[in-house]
Protein backbone atom coordinates (compact mmCIF):
# COMPACT_ATOMS: atom_id res chain seq x y z
CA UNK A 1 0.00 0.00 0.00
CA UNK A 2 2.82 2.32 0.92
CA UNK A 3 4.54 1.44 -2.33
CA UNK A 4 1.35 2.29 -4.29
CA UNK A 5 1.08 5.69 -2.58
CA UNK A 6 4.69 6.48 -3.41
CA UNK A 7 4.01 5.66 -7.07
CA UNK A 8 0.82 7.73 -7.04
CA UNK A 9 2.58 10.81 -5.68
CA UNK A 10 5.31 10.55 -8.25
CA UNK A 11 2.90 9.94 -11.10
CA UNK A 12 0.80 12.93 -10.02
CA UNK A 13 3.44 15.62 -9.78
CA UNK A 14 6.88 14.08 -9.62
CA UNK A 15 7.04 14.54 -5.88
CA UNK A 16 8.07 11.93 -3.35
CA UNK A 17 10.19 8.93 -4.00
CA UNK A 18 10.59 8.40 -7.75
CA UNK A 19 8.86 5.40 -9.28
CA UNK A 20 11.53 3.77 -11.49
CA UNK A 21 9.12 2.72 -14.22
CA UNK A 22 7.49 6.14 -14.53
CA UNK A 23 10.95 7.69 -14.55
CA UNK A 24 12.08 5.41 -17.33
CA UNK A 25 9.03 6.22 -19.43
CA UNK A 26 9.58 9.94 -18.85
CA UNK A 27 13.16 9.63 -20.02
CA UNK A 28 12.20 7.56 -23.06
CA UNK A 29 9.26 9.68 -24.12
CA UNK A 30 10.75 13.08 -23.27
CA UNK A 31 12.37 13.08 -26.70
CA UNK A 32 8.93 13.72 -28.22
CA UNK A 33 8.24 16.75 -26.02
CA UNK A 34 7.26 20.08 -27.56
CA UNK A 35 10.43 22.09 -28.15
CA UNK A 36 10.23 25.65 -26.95
CA UNK A 37 11.21 27.63 -29.98
CA UNK A 38 10.63 30.98 -31.45
CA UNK A 39 7.04 32.11 -31.41
CA UNK A 40 5.38 31.72 -34.81
CA UNK A 41 5.13 34.86 -36.86
CA UNK A 42 1.58 36.07 -36.35
CA UNK A 43 2.12 39.21 -38.36
CA UNK A 44 0.81 37.64 -41.55
CA UNK A 45 -2.47 36.75 -39.87
CA UNK A 46 -5.32 39.19 -39.94
CA UNK A 47 -7.76 37.95 -37.34
CA UNK A 48 -11.12 39.65 -37.24
CA UNK A 49 -10.36 40.84 -33.74
CA UNK A 50 -7.84 43.38 -35.01
CA UNK A 51 -8.92 46.55 -36.74
CA UNK A 52 -7.80 46.59 -40.35
CA UNK A 53 -5.06 49.13 -41.02
CA UNK A 54 -6.03 52.20 -42.97
CA UNK A 55 -4.98 52.13 -46.55
CA UNK A 56 -2.34 54.72 -47.41
CA UNK A 57 -3.42 57.52 -49.68
CA UNK A 58 -3.23 56.19 -53.18
CA UNK A 59 -4.50 56.97 -56.58
CA UNK A 60 -8.19 56.47 -57.31
CA UNK A 61 -7.41 53.40 -59.47
CA UNK A 62 -5.74 51.62 -56.57
CA UNK A 63 -8.67 52.39 -54.33
CA UNK A 64 -11.06 50.79 -56.80
CA UNK A 65 -8.80 47.78 -57.05
CA UNK A 66 -8.68 47.45 -53.24
CA UNK A 67 -12.46 47.79 -53.02
CA UNK A 68 -12.91 45.12 -55.69
CA UNK A 69 -10.55 42.79 -53.82
CA UNK A 70 -12.51 43.28 -50.60
CA UNK A 71 -15.76 42.61 -52.47
CA UNK A 72 -14.38 39.42 -53.98
CA UNK A 73 -13.15 38.30 -50.55
CA UNK A 74 -16.55 38.98 -48.98
CA UNK A 75 -18.41 37.14 -51.73
CA UNK A 76 -15.94 34.26 -51.45
CA UNK A 77 -16.42 34.08 -47.70
CA UNK A 78 -20.20 34.12 -48.15
CA UNK A 79 -20.08 31.35 -50.72
CA UNK A 80 -17.78 29.33 -48.49
CA UNK A 81 -20.04 29.76 -45.49
CA UNK A 82 -23.11 28.62 -47.39
CA UNK A 83 -21.51 25.87 -49.49
CA UNK A 84 -19.15 24.19 -47.04
CA UNK A 85 -20.23 20.67 -46.14
CA UNK A 86 -22.37 20.56 -43.04
CA UNK A 87 -20.84 17.21 -42.14
CA UNK A 88 -17.68 19.01 -41.12
CA UNK A 89 -19.41 20.61 -38.15
CA UNK A 90 -19.73 17.63 -35.82
CA UNK A 91 -17.33 14.73 -35.50
CA UNK A 92 -18.14 11.57 -33.60
CA UNK A 93 -15.26 10.38 -31.48
CA UNK A 94 -15.18 6.87 -30.11
CA UNK A 95 -14.62 6.87 -26.36
CA UNK A 96 -15.56 3.39 -25.17
CA UNK A 97 -17.32 0.23 -26.38
CA UNK A 98 -19.03 0.14 -29.77
CA UNK A 99 -21.09 3.25 -30.52
CA UNK A 100 -23.16 2.83 -33.69
CA UNK A 101 -23.69 5.45 -36.36
CA UNK A 102 -26.46 4.15 -38.53
CA UNK A 103 -25.46 0.54 -39.22
CA UNK A 104 -21.77 1.12 -38.72
CA UNK A 105 -19.66 0.94 -35.59
CA UNK A 106 -17.60 4.02 -34.80
CA UNK A 107 -14.12 2.80 -33.98
CA UNK A 108 -12.17 6.05 -34.12
CA UNK A 109 -13.72 9.19 -35.55
CA UNK A 110 -16.38 9.88 -38.14
CA UNK A 111 -18.46 12.78 -39.36
CA UNK A 112 -22.09 12.81 -38.23
CA UNK A 113 -24.32 13.69 -41.15
CA UNK A 114 -27.70 15.36 -40.74
CA UNK A 115 -30.47 12.82 -40.05
CA UNK A 116 -27.97 10.14 -39.11
CA UNK A 117 -28.63 8.43 -35.77
CA UNK A 118 -25.90 7.86 -33.24
CA UNK A 119 -26.54 5.22 -30.61
CA UNK A 120 -24.62 3.87 -27.65
CA UNK A 121 -25.40 0.61 -25.89
CA UNK A 122 -24.91 -0.12 -22.20
CA UNK A 123 -21.13 -0.42 -22.65
CA UNK A 124 -20.49 2.42 -25.09
CA UNK A 125 -19.62 6.07 -24.89
CA UNK A 126 -18.90 8.60 -27.59
CA UNK A 127 -18.28 12.29 -27.94
CA UNK A 128 -19.49 14.79 -30.49
CA UNK A 129 -17.06 17.59 -31.17
CA UNK A 130 -17.36 20.80 -33.08
CA UNK A 131 -15.90 24.26 -32.93
CA UNK A 132 -18.92 25.42 -30.96
CA UNK A 133 -18.38 22.85 -28.22
CA UNK A 134 -18.55 19.19 -27.31
CA UNK A 135 -21.26 16.73 -26.29
CA UNK A 136 -20.31 13.66 -24.27
CA UNK A 137 -22.70 10.80 -24.87
CA UNK A 138 -23.29 8.33 -22.08
CA UNK A 139 -24.35 4.66 -22.51
CA UNK A 140 -27.87 3.81 -23.74
CA UNK A 141 -28.30 7.07 -25.63
CA UNK A 142 -29.87 7.59 -29.03
CA UNK A 143 -29.69 10.91 -30.86
CA UNK A 144 -29.33 12.39 -34.29
CA UNK A 145 -28.13 15.60 -35.86
CA UNK A 146 -30.99 17.61 -37.30
CA UNK A 147 -29.10 20.68 -38.39
CA UNK A 148 -25.55 22.02 -38.30
CA UNK A 149 -25.54 25.45 -39.82
CA UNK A 150 -23.65 28.66 -39.37
CA UNK A 151 -26.09 30.03 -36.81
CA UNK A 152 -27.89 26.95 -35.54
CA UNK A 153 -26.92 23.48 -34.38
CA UNK A 154 -29.80 21.18 -33.50
CA UNK A 155 -29.85 17.63 -32.14
CA UNK A 156 -32.80 15.35 -31.51
CA UNK A 157 -32.37 13.12 -28.48
CA UNK A 158 -34.68 10.17 -28.12
CA UNK A 159 -33.28 8.73 -24.90
CA UNK A 160 -30.19 8.59 -22.73
CA UNK A 161 -27.82 11.08 -21.15
CA UNK A 162 -25.56 13.75 -22.60
CA UNK A 163 -23.22 16.34 -21.12
CA UNK A 164 -23.02 19.44 -23.31
CA UNK A 165 -20.24 22.02 -23.15
CA UNK A 166 -21.01 24.82 -25.56
CA UNK A 167 -18.83 27.82 -26.39
CA UNK A 168 -21.01 29.42 -29.04
CA UNK A 169 -23.09 32.52 -28.42
CA UNK A 170 -26.42 31.92 -26.74
CA UNK A 171 -29.27 30.33 -28.66
CA UNK A 172 -27.20 28.54 -31.27
CA UNK A 173 -27.31 25.03 -29.83
CA UNK A 174 -30.61 23.19 -29.34
CA UNK A 175 -31.45 19.68 -28.21
CA UNK A 176 -34.98 18.52 -28.96
CA UNK A 177 -36.39 15.84 -26.67
CA UNK A 178 -39.88 14.27 -26.69
CA UNK A 179 -41.04 16.65 -23.98
CA UNK A 180 -39.04 19.87 -24.35
CA UNK A 181 -36.30 21.61 -26.27
CA UNK A 182 -33.16 22.55 -24.35
CA UNK A 183 -31.83 25.89 -25.59
CA UNK A 184 -28.23 26.72 -24.76
CA UNK A 185 -27.88 30.19 -23.32
CA UNK A 186 -24.16 29.90 -22.80
CA UNK A 187 -23.53 26.93 -20.69
CA UNK A 188 -22.58 23.48 -19.65
CA UNK A 189 -25.30 21.04 -18.72
CA UNK A 190 -26.41 17.44 -18.39
CA UNK A 191 -29.60 16.33 -20.10
CA UNK A 192 -31.33 13.01 -19.40
CA UNK A 193 -34.24 11.55 -21.35
CA UNK A 194 -36.11 8.44 -20.20
CA UNK A 195 -37.76 5.94 -22.55
CA UNK A 196 -41.10 7.47 -21.57
CA UNK A 197 -39.96 10.81 -23.01
CA UNK A 198 -39.69 12.45 -19.60
CA UNK A 199 -36.56 14.53 -19.22
CA UNK A 200 -34.40 16.38 -16.75
CA UNK A 201 -31.75 19.02 -17.24
CA UNK A 202 -29.16 19.99 -14.67
CA UNK A 203 -27.04 23.06 -15.37
CA UNK A 204 -23.41 23.26 -14.29
CA UNK A 205 -22.45 26.63 -15.74
CA UNK A 206 -24.34 29.40 -17.51
CA UNK A 207 -28.04 29.04 -18.33
CA UNK A 208 -30.39 26.72 -20.22
CA UNK A 209 -33.91 27.48 -21.35
CA UNK A 210 -36.25 24.50 -21.45
CA UNK A 211 -39.27 25.17 -23.62
CA UNK A 212 -42.23 23.49 -25.26
CA UNK A 213 -45.39 24.91 -26.78
CA UNK A 214 -44.88 28.31 -25.23
CA UNK A 215 -44.19 26.96 -21.75
CA UNK A 216 -40.64 27.62 -20.67
CA UNK A 217 -38.25 27.61 -17.76
CA UNK A 218 -34.93 29.38 -17.29
CA UNK A 219 -32.42 27.28 -15.44
CA UNK A 220 -29.22 28.77 -14.02
CA UNK A 221 -26.07 27.02 -12.85
CA UNK A 222 -26.74 24.84 -9.84
CA UNK A 223 -30.38 24.30 -10.79
CA UNK A 224 -32.41 21.56 -12.44
CA UNK A 225 -35.71 21.21 -14.24
CA UNK A 226 -37.91 18.25 -15.08
CA UNK A 227 -40.09 17.92 -18.15
CA UNK A 228 -42.89 15.56 -19.20
CA UNK A 229 -44.47 14.71 -22.54
CA UNK A 230 -47.62 16.69 -23.31
CA UNK A 231 -46.95 19.02 -20.37
CA UNK A 232 -43.55 20.49 -21.06
CA UNK A 233 -41.01 21.87 -18.62
CA UNK A 234 -41.88 22.09 -14.96
CA UNK A 235 -40.76 24.65 -12.40
CA UNK A 236 -36.97 24.86 -12.11
CA UNK A 237 -35.33 24.60 -8.71
CA UNK A 238 -31.88 24.51 -7.20
CA UNK A 239 -30.51 21.00 -6.83
CA UNK A 240 -29.72 21.63 -3.17
CA UNK A 241 -33.36 22.44 -2.33
CA UNK A 242 -35.01 20.05 0.11
CA UNK A 243 -36.34 16.77 -1.24
CA UNK A 244 -39.80 17.74 0.02
CA UNK A 245 -39.64 20.97 -1.94
CA UNK A 246 -38.50 19.28 -5.14
CA UNK A 247 -41.02 16.43 -4.78
CA UNK A 248 -43.90 18.83 -4.21
CA UNK A 249 -42.93 20.84 -7.28
CA UNK A 250 -43.00 17.68 -9.42
CA UNK A 251 -46.42 16.73 -8.04
CA UNK A 252 -47.82 20.19 -8.64
CA UNK A 253 -46.33 20.46 -12.11
CA UNK A 254 -47.13 17.03 -13.52
CA UNK A 255 -49.62 15.04 -11.47
CA UNK A 256 -53.38 15.17 -11.57
CA UNK A 257 -54.10 15.97 -7.93
CA UNK A 258 -57.33 16.24 -6.00
CA UNK A 259 -57.87 19.80 -4.66
CA UNK A 260 -56.75 18.83 -1.16
CA UNK A 261 -53.62 17.12 -2.48
CA UNK A 262 -52.82 20.08 -4.65
CA UNK A 263 -53.26 22.42 -1.73
CA UNK A 264 -50.94 20.21 0.34
CA UNK A 265 -48.25 20.21 -2.34
CA UNK A 266 -48.39 23.99 -2.66
CA UNK A 267 -48.17 24.44 1.09
CA UNK A 268 -45.11 22.17 1.24
CA UNK A 269 -43.43 24.25 -1.45
CA UNK A 270 -44.15 27.52 0.32
CA UNK A 271 -43.08 26.25 3.74
CA UNK A 272 -39.90 24.57 2.52
CA UNK A 273 -38.79 27.44 0.29
CA UNK A 274 -35.55 29.15 1.33
CA UNK A 275 -34.61 32.67 0.24
CA UNK A 276 -32.56 31.07 -2.52
CA UNK A 277 -35.71 29.30 -3.76
CA UNK A 278 -37.39 32.62 -4.54
CA UNK A 279 -36.27 31.93 -8.09
CA UNK A 280 -38.55 28.85 -8.19
CA UNK A 281 -41.47 30.76 -6.68
CA UNK A 282 -41.07 33.47 -9.31
CA UNK A 283 -41.52 30.79 -12.01
CA UNK A 284 -44.42 29.33 -10.03
CA UNK A 285 -46.36 32.60 -10.26
CA UNK A 286 -46.98 31.72 -13.89
CA UNK A 287 -47.83 28.09 -13.24
CA UNK A 288 -50.40 28.06 -10.45
CA UNK A 289 -54.11 28.72 -10.75
CA UNK A 290 -55.20 32.36 -10.29
CA UNK A 291 -56.73 31.50 -6.92
CA UNK A 292 -53.43 30.07 -5.71
CA UNK A 293 -51.34 32.98 -6.95
CA UNK A 294 -51.79 35.25 -3.90
CA UNK A 295 -50.25 32.58 -1.62
CA UNK A 296 -47.21 32.32 -3.89
CA UNK A 297 -46.95 36.12 -4.06
CA UNK A 298 -47.02 36.47 -0.27
CA UNK A 299 -44.30 33.88 0.33
CA UNK A 300 -42.14 35.24 -2.48
CA UNK A 301 -42.52 38.76 -1.05
CA UNK A 302 -41.40 37.42 2.32
CA UNK A 303 -38.29 35.77 0.93
CA UNK A 304 -37.36 38.48 -1.56
CA UNK A 305 -39.38 41.67 -1.05
CA UNK A 306 -40.55 43.22 -4.32
CA UNK A 307 -38.59 46.30 -5.39
CA UNK A 308 -40.07 49.78 -5.66
CA UNK A 309 -42.63 50.01 -8.41
CA UNK A 310 -43.79 46.40 -8.12
CA UNK A 311 -47.23 46.13 -6.59
CA UNK A 312 -49.19 43.09 -5.51
CA UNK A 313 -52.00 43.92 -7.93
CA UNK A 314 -49.62 44.22 -10.86
CA UNK A 315 -48.00 40.86 -10.13
CA UNK A 316 -51.32 39.08 -9.60
CA UNK A 317 -52.64 40.28 -12.92
CA UNK A 318 -49.42 39.14 -14.62
CA UNK A 319 -48.02 42.54 -15.50
CA UNK A 320 -44.85 41.80 -17.43
CA UNK A 321 -42.99 44.91 -16.38
CA UNK A 322 -43.65 44.20 -12.71
CA UNK A 323 -42.53 40.59 -13.07
CA UNK A 324 -39.38 41.67 -14.89
CA UNK A 325 -38.50 44.20 -12.20
CA UNK A 326 -38.96 41.59 -9.53
CA UNK A 327 -36.82 39.13 -11.46
CA UNK A 328 -34.07 41.73 -11.72
CA UNK A 329 -34.19 42.13 -7.96
CA UNK A 330 -33.69 38.40 -7.41
CA UNK A 331 -30.06 38.77 -8.41
CA UNK A 332 -30.01 36.36 -11.35
CA UNK A 333 -29.24 38.94 -13.98
CA UNK A 334 -31.30 41.45 -15.84
CA UNK A 335 -34.58 40.20 -17.32
CA UNK A 336 -33.82 42.15 -20.47
CA UNK A 337 -31.10 39.61 -21.08
CA UNK A 338 -33.47 36.74 -21.74
CA UNK A 339 -36.05 39.06 -23.21
CA UNK A 340 -33.39 39.91 -25.76
CA UNK A 341 -32.94 36.37 -26.90
CA UNK A 342 -36.53 35.36 -26.58
CA UNK A 343 -38.10 38.77 -27.21
CA UNK A 344 -41.47 37.49 -26.15
CA UNK A 345 -41.91 35.69 -22.86
CA UNK A 346 -45.40 34.18 -22.68
CA UNK A 347 -47.86 36.08 -20.55
CA UNK A 348 -49.37 34.20 -17.68
CA UNK A 349 -52.82 32.83 -18.09
CA UNK A 350 -55.43 35.18 -16.66
CA UNK B 1 -33.48 46.41 -4.58
CA UNK B 2 -34.06 43.17 -2.75
CA UNK B 3 -31.30 40.65 -2.55
CA UNK B 4 -31.33 37.00 -1.67
CA UNK B 5 -29.60 35.68 1.42
CA UNK B 6 -27.92 32.94 -0.52
CA UNK B 7 -26.24 33.87 -3.74
CA UNK B 8 -26.07 31.43 -6.63
CA UNK B 9 -22.92 29.36 -6.19
CA UNK B 10 -20.23 30.69 -8.45
CA UNK B 11 -18.85 27.80 -10.40
CA UNK B 12 -15.33 27.79 -11.69
CA UNK B 13 -15.60 28.86 -15.30
CA UNK B 14 -12.92 26.54 -16.63
CA UNK B 15 -14.63 24.39 -19.21
CA UNK B 16 -14.08 20.74 -19.44
CA UNK B 17 -14.26 18.33 -22.28
CA UNK B 18 -16.35 15.93 -20.26
CA UNK B 19 -18.93 18.03 -18.64
CA UNK B 20 -17.40 18.60 -15.22
CA UNK B 21 -15.80 21.64 -13.73
CA UNK B 22 -12.17 22.15 -12.97
CA UNK B 23 -10.97 23.53 -9.69
CA UNK B 24 -7.84 24.88 -11.32
CA UNK B 25 -6.00 27.43 -9.19
CA UNK B 26 -8.01 30.65 -9.51
CA UNK B 27 -4.92 32.85 -9.82
CA UNK B 28 -3.68 30.86 -12.80
CA UNK B 29 -7.11 30.78 -14.45
CA UNK B 30 -7.54 34.50 -13.82
CA UNK B 31 -4.18 35.35 -15.33
CA UNK B 32 -5.00 33.37 -18.47
CA UNK B 33 -8.39 35.02 -18.75
CA UNK B 34 -6.64 38.39 -18.64
CA UNK B 35 -4.31 37.33 -21.45
CA UNK B 36 -7.26 36.09 -23.49
CA UNK B 37 -9.08 39.39 -23.05
CA UNK B 38 -5.97 41.28 -24.10
CA UNK B 39 -5.44 39.00 -27.10
CA UNK B 40 -9.06 39.46 -28.07
CA UNK B 41 -8.50 43.20 -28.04
CA UNK B 42 -5.70 42.74 -30.57
CA UNK B 43 -2.68 42.41 -28.28
CA UNK B 44 -0.33 40.09 -30.20
CA UNK B 45 2.11 39.86 -27.30
CA UNK B 46 -0.65 38.53 -25.09
CA UNK B 47 -1.52 35.92 -27.70
CA UNK B 48 2.18 35.03 -27.85
CA UNK B 49 2.20 34.41 -24.12
CA UNK B 50 -0.84 32.19 -24.45
CA UNK B 51 0.98 30.32 -27.20
CA UNK B 52 4.00 29.68 -25.00
CA UNK B 53 1.79 28.63 -22.14
CA UNK B 54 -0.44 26.22 -24.07
CA UNK B 55 1.77 25.01 -26.94
CA UNK B 56 2.93 21.99 -24.93
CA UNK B 57 -0.61 20.93 -24.10
CA UNK B 58 -1.74 21.26 -27.71
CA UNK B 59 1.36 19.41 -28.86
CA UNK B 60 0.50 16.60 -26.46
CA UNK B 61 -3.15 16.38 -27.51
CA UNK B 62 -2.12 16.21 -31.16
CA UNK B 63 0.65 13.71 -30.51
CA UNK B 64 -2.01 11.47 -28.97
CA UNK B 65 -3.87 11.47 -32.27
CA UNK B 66 -1.76 12.17 -35.35
CA UNK B 67 1.63 11.04 -36.71
CA UNK B 68 4.60 12.68 -35.03
CA UNK B 69 5.84 14.18 -38.25
CA UNK B 70 2.66 16.21 -38.56
CA UNK B 71 2.36 17.48 -35.01
CA UNK B 72 4.48 20.64 -35.14
CA UNK B 73 2.68 22.01 -38.19
CA UNK B 74 -0.68 21.22 -36.68
CA UNK B 75 0.22 22.96 -33.41
CA UNK B 76 0.78 26.17 -35.34
CA UNK B 77 -2.38 25.60 -37.31
CA UNK B 78 -4.40 25.22 -34.12
CA UNK B 79 -3.11 28.53 -32.78
CA UNK B 80 -3.73 30.27 -36.08
CA UNK B 81 -7.31 29.01 -36.03
CA UNK B 82 -7.67 30.04 -32.43
CA UNK B 83 -6.40 33.51 -33.19
CA UNK B 84 -8.85 33.88 -36.04
CA UNK B 85 -11.77 32.70 -33.94
CA UNK B 86 -10.93 34.22 -30.60
CA UNK B 87 -13.71 36.76 -31.01
CA UNK B 88 -16.26 33.90 -30.97
CA UNK B 89 -15.16 32.71 -27.53
CA UNK B 90 -17.89 33.96 -25.26
CA UNK B 91 -16.08 33.81 -21.95
CA UNK B 92 -12.32 34.22 -21.68
CA UNK B 93 -12.22 31.80 -18.78
CA UNK B 94 -13.34 28.99 -21.09
CA UNK B 95 -10.17 29.35 -23.17
CA UNK B 96 -8.42 26.10 -22.09
CA UNK B 97 -11.30 23.80 -23.01
CA UNK B 98 -12.05 25.79 -26.15
CA UNK B 99 -8.46 25.59 -27.37
CA UNK B 100 -8.33 21.84 -26.66
CA UNK B 101 -11.55 21.39 -28.63
CA UNK B 102 -9.96 23.16 -31.60
CA UNK B 103 -6.95 20.84 -31.36
CA UNK B 104 -9.11 17.70 -31.25
CA UNK B 105 -11.15 18.95 -34.18
CA UNK B 106 -8.03 19.75 -36.14
CA UNK B 107 -6.74 16.23 -35.54
CA UNK B 108 -10.06 14.81 -36.76
CA UNK B 109 -9.92 17.04 -39.83
CA UNK B 110 -6.43 15.78 -40.51
CA UNK B 111 -7.70 12.23 -40.92
CA UNK B 112 -10.80 13.28 -42.78
CA UNK B 113 -8.80 15.20 -45.38
CA UNK B 114 -5.93 12.77 -45.73
CA UNK B 115 -5.92 10.76 -48.90
CA UNK B 116 -5.97 7.01 -48.21
CA UNK B 117 -2.81 6.55 -50.29
CA UNK B 118 -0.80 9.04 -48.21
CA UNK B 119 1.99 7.36 -46.37
CA UNK B 120 2.72 8.74 -42.95
CA UNK B 121 6.09 7.51 -41.76
CA UNK B 122 6.32 7.41 -37.98
CA UNK B 123 10.04 6.76 -37.84
CA UNK B 124 12.17 9.72 -38.77
CA UNK B 125 15.03 8.99 -41.16
CA UNK B 126 18.45 8.60 -39.62
CA UNK B 127 20.26 6.36 -37.23
CA UNK B 128 17.90 4.51 -34.93
CA UNK B 129 18.97 3.02 -31.63
CA UNK B 130 17.37 0.35 -29.50
CA UNK B 131 16.23 3.11 -27.17
CA UNK B 132 14.55 4.91 -30.08
CA UNK B 133 12.70 1.73 -30.91
CA UNK B 134 11.64 1.32 -27.30
CA UNK B 135 10.44 4.93 -27.20
CA UNK B 136 8.39 4.41 -30.36
CA UNK B 137 6.89 1.24 -28.92
CA UNK B 138 5.97 3.05 -25.68
CA UNK B 139 4.38 5.92 -27.61
CA UNK B 140 2.41 3.50 -29.78
CA UNK B 141 1.27 1.62 -26.67
CA UNK B 142 -0.05 4.88 -25.18
CA UNK B 143 -1.76 5.78 -28.44
CA UNK B 144 -3.61 2.48 -28.42
CA UNK B 145 -5.23 3.29 -25.07
CA UNK B 146 -8.70 4.85 -24.74
CA UNK B 147 -8.63 8.53 -25.57
CA UNK B 148 -8.94 9.95 -22.05
CA UNK B 149 -5.99 7.89 -20.77
CA UNK B 150 -4.00 8.52 -23.92
CA UNK B 151 -4.16 12.30 -23.68
CA UNK B 152 -3.48 12.47 -19.96
CA UNK B 153 -0.53 10.07 -20.07
CA UNK B 154 1.09 11.91 -22.96
CA UNK B 155 0.73 15.24 -21.18
CA UNK B 156 2.34 13.74 -18.07
CA UNK B 157 5.03 11.48 -19.54
CA UNK B 158 5.90 13.31 -22.75
CA UNK B 159 5.15 16.96 -22.03
CA UNK B 160 6.20 16.69 -18.39
CA UNK B 161 3.16 18.47 -16.92
CA UNK B 162 2.01 17.72 -13.38
CA UNK B 163 -1.51 16.47 -12.73
CA UNK B 164 -2.56 19.90 -11.52
CA UNK B 165 -1.15 21.58 -14.63
CA UNK B 166 -2.94 19.10 -16.89
CA UNK B 167 -6.20 19.91 -15.14
CA UNK B 168 -5.71 23.68 -15.38
CA UNK B 169 -4.76 23.67 -19.04
CA UNK B 170 -7.27 21.19 -20.41
CA UNK B 171 -10.28 22.00 -18.28
CA UNK B 172 -10.44 18.51 -16.70
CA UNK B 173 -10.93 18.24 -12.94
CA UNK B 174 -7.90 17.20 -10.91
CA UNK B 175 -9.94 14.17 -9.85
CA UNK B 176 -10.48 13.06 -13.44
CA UNK B 177 -6.83 13.61 -14.26
CA UNK B 178 -5.77 11.52 -11.26
CA UNK B 179 -8.10 8.67 -12.28
CA UNK B 180 -6.97 8.84 -15.91
CA UNK B 181 -3.32 8.78 -14.91
CA UNK B 182 -3.63 5.79 -12.64
CA UNK B 183 -5.94 3.72 -14.82
CA UNK B 184 -3.97 4.68 -17.92
CA UNK B 185 -0.68 3.73 -16.31
CA UNK B 186 -2.10 0.37 -15.28
CA UNK B 187 -3.24 -0.33 -18.85
CA UNK B 188 0.06 0.89 -20.22
CA UNK B 189 2.00 -1.51 -18.01
CA UNK B 190 -0.19 -4.34 -19.29
CA UNK B 191 0.39 -3.27 -22.89
CA UNK B 192 4.12 -3.13 -22.37
CA UNK B 193 4.01 -6.57 -20.80
CA UNK B 194 5.09 -5.37 -17.40
CA UNK B 195 3.46 -6.30 -14.15
CA UNK B 196 2.85 -4.04 -11.18
CA UNK B 197 5.84 -4.30 -8.94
Amino acid sequence: MKDENVKNHYLWDGSGEPDPETQRLEKLLGRYRHREGAEPDWSGVQPPLVAMPRLPRQSRGWRWLAAAAVLVALVGAGVWLTMRPEESWWQVVHVEGAPQMGDEAVDSTAALAPDQWLETDSNSRARLESLIGAVDIEPNTRLRLLRAGVTEHRLEMQRGTIHATIYAPARQFFVETPSATAVDLGCMYTLEVADSGAGRVEVTAGWVAFEMNGRESFIPAGAQCETRPEVGPGTPCFTDASENFKGALVRLDFEKLAPAERDGALKTILVEARPRDAFSLWHLLNRVDPVERPQVYDRLAQLAPPPDGVTRDAVLRGDRQALDLWWDALGHGDASWFRFWKRDLPQQTP
Amino acid sequence: MATLDNAIPQVSPARLGRGVLSDAPPAEAGADAGLVEAARAGDRAAFGRLYHRYAGVIHGLLLARVPRTEVDDLVQDVFLRAMGQLHTLRDAAFFPGWLCAIARNRANDFYRRRRPADELPEALPGKSTAEDAEARAALEAIRSLPEAYRETLILRLVEGLTGQEIAGRTGLTPGSVRVNLHRGMKLLREKLGRTES
